[in-house]
């Protein structure tokens, strides 16, 4: 199988991942979109028997920060703008506690600094490997422990705070 | 921290909650977690955020792909984001080839290698057109594969010149695609006549001498691309789909699972360049 074909195989995570990162559908397509773009114009690139995956997260991590750095501070504190549907969407699946509870973890993520954000989901949501998380962010394994420790106590603390029925209202 | 006092470190116990931890590791935090409260609370708190995780965002995957994540050309693209689907297509269209296998053998008879049979074929719709070359390619799989002293007209030993010709005939830049990673390697090729002008065969053999062929059609008129669709006569299994103003096909009578591996192979090579051509990194060892 081509990369072409593989690469349309790994769509739907990275959409996923992507929906995480940056909890805004809209934005989060394009940030799919544009990778996928990087990707296609680059695919000689891509040395085959390497991990596919591994290099789709690196592309967009390229494109992510480059976007990050254009837009400043504000791309990455992208609002929860898809807010009305999630709620509907929890209204069918579960209680109403756990959509606030759901809420608070969108909220308690874009609270999280990027670095640490990125590490916590692709260990935690795409469960990559550690190793996989350093070749993906090109960064060495000792680093994406650090992040992934001071990520997860962060969230922990950051969810602990969220209470139920407090102001979740959005950053900015 | 509480468990600094321990032997375990920070991240082993990351390792613990992401499951990468060494068994015997393992088994002394499950003792650890029954002493120490403090550890026990965040270890499932860390549980609880990659399962939340899952339950936030995992409905995305289910979500249909938007349009616009299909890639830049629309075409190819979405032919492309059929290819999951192509596996259990196969299957679906066992059950067709029996009834076209026989409605086929009528028309066998009377078929003679790629039959120029006139401008009405032009007029009738892409499927029919598809089919068509599908057929004729099987038949010229039959006629060339078993050749044992000139199986083709022109060897890879001379690709060049081969490129040359056939583009030159197509009046389009067609290069064979490099098939050596699914274990077949090229062997030459020749033309052919067909409904729609010239059909370039390129044949490839594998290491147990088994042949396939891929036929190329450059169509006079254009239409939107097609899935890939299996023709079956007899032994020889032949996927063919439509891309534009290309027709491809290839053929063999091998494992049909290989075949399509072989297929998807070709039509990512074929379609990373646009039109019939390979990429260009992808020149043909003439080994």
């Amino acid at each position: 199988m081509g990369v072409r074909d593989e690469l349309m195989e790994h769509v739907p995570r990275l959409r996923r991942y992507a929906r995480a990162l940056i909890n805004n559908r809209d934005l989060a397509d394009d940030l799919v979109q544009d990778t996928l773009e990087r990707a296609l114009r680059h695919t000689e690139k891509f040395q085959s028997g390497t991990d596919l995956r591994a290099w789709l997260f690196t592309i967009m991590h390229n494109v992510f920060a480059n976007q990050a750095r254009r837009a400043g501070v504000k791309a990455v504190h992208v609002s929860v703008d898809d807010e009305n549907i999630s709620e509907r969407e929890f209204a069918v699946q579960g209680t109403q506690t756990q959509s606030l509870e759901m809420r608070d973890l969108d909220f308690a993520l874009q609270r999280l600094p990027l670095d640490q954000r990125q590490v916590v989901l692709l260990v935690g949501l795409e469960e990559m490997s550690y190793a996989d998380v350093a070749q993906a962010l090109e960064i060495p394994i000792g680093t994406v422990m650090s992040r992934l420790s001071r990520g997860r106590e962060r969230l922990r603390a950051l969810m602990a705070g969220a209470q139920p029925g407090a102001k979740l209202q959005v950053v900015r | 921290m509480s468990d600094q006092q321990t032997p375990i470190t920070e991240d082993e116990i990351h390792a613990y909650v992401d499951g990468s931890l060494a068994e015997h590791r393992r088994e002394e935090i499950d003792r650890l977690l029954e002493r120490d409260e403090a550890l026990a609370t965040k270890v499932s708190d860390y549980f609880s955020l990659n399962s939340m995780f899952h339950d936030r965002y995992d409905r995305v995957l289910s979500e249909p792909v938007p349009q616009r994540l299909l890639p830049p050309e629309p075409k190819r693209w979405r032919a492309a984001a059929n290819w999951p689907q192509f596996a259990g297509m196969a299957a679906a269209l066992v059950l067709g080839v029996g009834i076209g296998v026989a409605g086929m053998t009528g028309t066998m008879g009377h078929d003679t290698l790629m039959p120029g049979s006139g401008g009405g074929s032009v007029q009738r719709a892409s499927y029919a057109v598809g089919e068509s070359f599908a057929r004729q390619s099987a038949i010229a799989h039959v006629m060339y594969a078993p050749e044992v002293m000139r199986p083709v007209e022109v060897g890879a030993d001379r690709e060049q010149e081969l490129v040359q010709w056939i583009s030159n005939r197509l009046g389009t830049d067609v290069r064979p695609p490099v098939l050596t990673r699914s274990g077949f390697e090229l062997m030459g090729g020749r033309l052919l006549p067909g409904d729609d002008g010239p059909v370039a065969q390129f044949m490839y053999h594998d290491a147990k001498g088994e042949r396939i062929t891929l036929c190329i059609s450059h169509r006079k008129i254009s239409s939107d691309t097609t899935a890939f669709k299996l023709y079956q006569d007899g032994s020889v299994n032949v996927f063919y789909w439509i891309d534009g103003d290309f027709g491809y096909a290839v053929s063999g009578a091998i494992d049909r699972k290989v075949l399509l591996d072989l297929s998807h192979d070709v039509y990512s090579q074929l379609t990373a360049m646009g039109g019939a051509k390979a990429p260009s990194g992808a020149s043909v060892s003439t080994q």
